[in-house]
């Protein structure tokens, strides 16, 4: 997860060696450490209080209303908040969204805390998506995405605001932009092509990362899609390699291998950045941040 | 002996190797260094290598698993991709090499490179040539190498 503001620019490690061979006389030679790896980086926490489950996102035929759909998907709420659906929304300023078609009002339907919930949009507030043509809807326009869902989370603080405050508190929020595909036989298939973090005002994009197995997964299969670092195959792994997203390798031998090369052992792509990420369970509130 | 400072990930490769052995793939550490293995590899079933035992050496250089395994067939074969010294061409022990892969990998794509011989990327360019100008009559050479010299007597 990368937080853009923050991105770093790309440094090329010199392993070419210490400088010219015949370098003017002093200064002397700098002592002999390895060249700091720029672009070996740890990963920040953040914690993301609601989470929409993106495979799960549906579109049915509202029953009392057959020209319309409504949007259905799974989701986990640690806390109370509320979920909003746009069509065809653009992104503003503070990771805001409005409707491009003013007359298309997004939905807005308040939630409780709870995990594994299933969320329907409400009979009547669905939208008939027969006005639209279906290249419109399979594929955003700019940044437009017929379909957004905001799932704002409502912190335990914000409870205590008033309600002045509140209006210039920042909610948290996960934010899923999807297309609509139709299928045969009229079926609409909800893809979600991007999921953003709004997080104390900054703004996250999120990407799946490759080799983050569950535990489950890892107890059936623990020798290939296992814990354990690819290359030296003895300690657990922690560093994902960017931009494929691939999590295959522990701190030490991330750094061997970006002296030897600078393709992912995986699938071979060239190496941007290291991504260390820290899975301690003991100490999960003390974040290890340095970006 | 030099095996005292034996990487993990050579230790575990090798009882995997020893207790999962890959089908029609058998190979051990030699005693005295544990970074050479003895190979053998059978004829795949319904390529012209079929019924021949195939023996290899491997070595894993210092810088294993950051550079390739080193193989050669020291049994005599009739492949456009292997030549008379053993030498094998195969992407991955060269520039496609990763560390992602392991022993039991590259001997697998030893495996199926006999399977699938292929002519248009050769090593012995006299057997390359054979291969695609008469591809029934090399296929008969390849069997008969296989009948002298890989009958595994």
């Amino acid at each position: 997860m990368g937080q853009y503001p923050n991105y770093r620019p790309y440094y090329i490690p010199q392993i070419s060696g210490w400088g010219p061979s015949v370098a003017p006389l002093p200064p002397p030679p700098p002592p002999l450490q390895p060249a700091p790896y720029v672009d070996h980086q740890s990963a920040k926490k953040i914690k993301n209080d609601v989470n929409v489950h993106k495979d799960t996102i549906r579109l049915q035929v509202d029953e009392q209303s057959p020209d319309c759909h409504l949007v259905s998907f799974t989701f986990d709420a640690l806390v109370d908040g509320s979920i909003t659906i746009f069509y065809f929304a653009k992104e503003g300023d503070n990771c805001r969204f409005t409707p491009v078609y003013p007359e298309i009002v997004p939905v807005k339907v308040p939630f409780q805390k709870g995990l594994g919930q299933k969320f329907c949009q409400p009979s009547g507030t669905g939208v008939d998506l027969g006005f639209f043509d279906t290249d419109d809807l399979s594929k955003p326009v700019e940044d437009i995405y017929p379909l957004v869902i905001s799932a704002e989370s409502h912190g335990p603080s914000m409870s205590m605001a008033s309600s002045e405050e509140l209006e210039n508190m920042s909610p948290h929020a996960q934010i899923s932009q999807a297309v609509l595909q139709k299928k045969d036989g009229g079926i609409f298939q909800v893809k979600v092509i991007k999921q953003i973090l709004w997080i104390d005002n900054a703004r996250y994009e999120l990407r799946e990362i490759f080799g983050i197995s569950n535990s489950d997964e890892a107890a059936i299969n623990d020798m290939e899609s296992g814990k354990e670092c690819i290359i030296c195959m003895t300690e657990v792994k922690n560093t994902a390699v960017l931009p494929c997203r691939h999590m295959c390798m522990c701190g030490d031998c991330a750094k061997e291998l970006r002296i030897q090369s600078n393709k992912c052992p995986v699938c071979r792509q060239p190496i941007e950045e290291l991504l260390e990420i820290k899975v301690d369970e003991e100490a999960e509130d003390s974040p290890t941040a340095s970006t | 002996m030099a095996n005292s400072n034996l990487p993990r990930r050579i230790i575990k490769e090798t009882q995997r190797l020893l207790s999962e052995p890959a089908p029609g793939i058998s190979a051990s550490p030699s005693e005295d260094n544990m970074r050479y293995f003895n190979v053998m590899i059978l004829g795949p079933t319904q390529s012209p290598y079929e019924g021949g035992v195939f023996k290899l050496e491997l070595f894993l250089p210092e810088e294993y698993p950051m550079a390739a395994p080193k193989v050669r067939f020291l049994t005599k074969i009739y492949h456009p991709n292997i030549d008379k010294l053993g030498r094998i061409c195969l992407d991955i022990l060269k520039d496609k090499w990763s560390p992602a892969l392991q022993i039991r990998t590259v001997l697998l794509s030893i495996q199926a490179l006999l399977s699938a011989p292929n002519p248009d990327d050769p090593l012995s360019e006299n057997i390359a040539k054979h291969w695609k100008t008469n591809e029934v009559e090399a296929v008969e050479t390849a069997k008969e190498w296989t009948r002298l010299y890989a009958s595994g007597a």
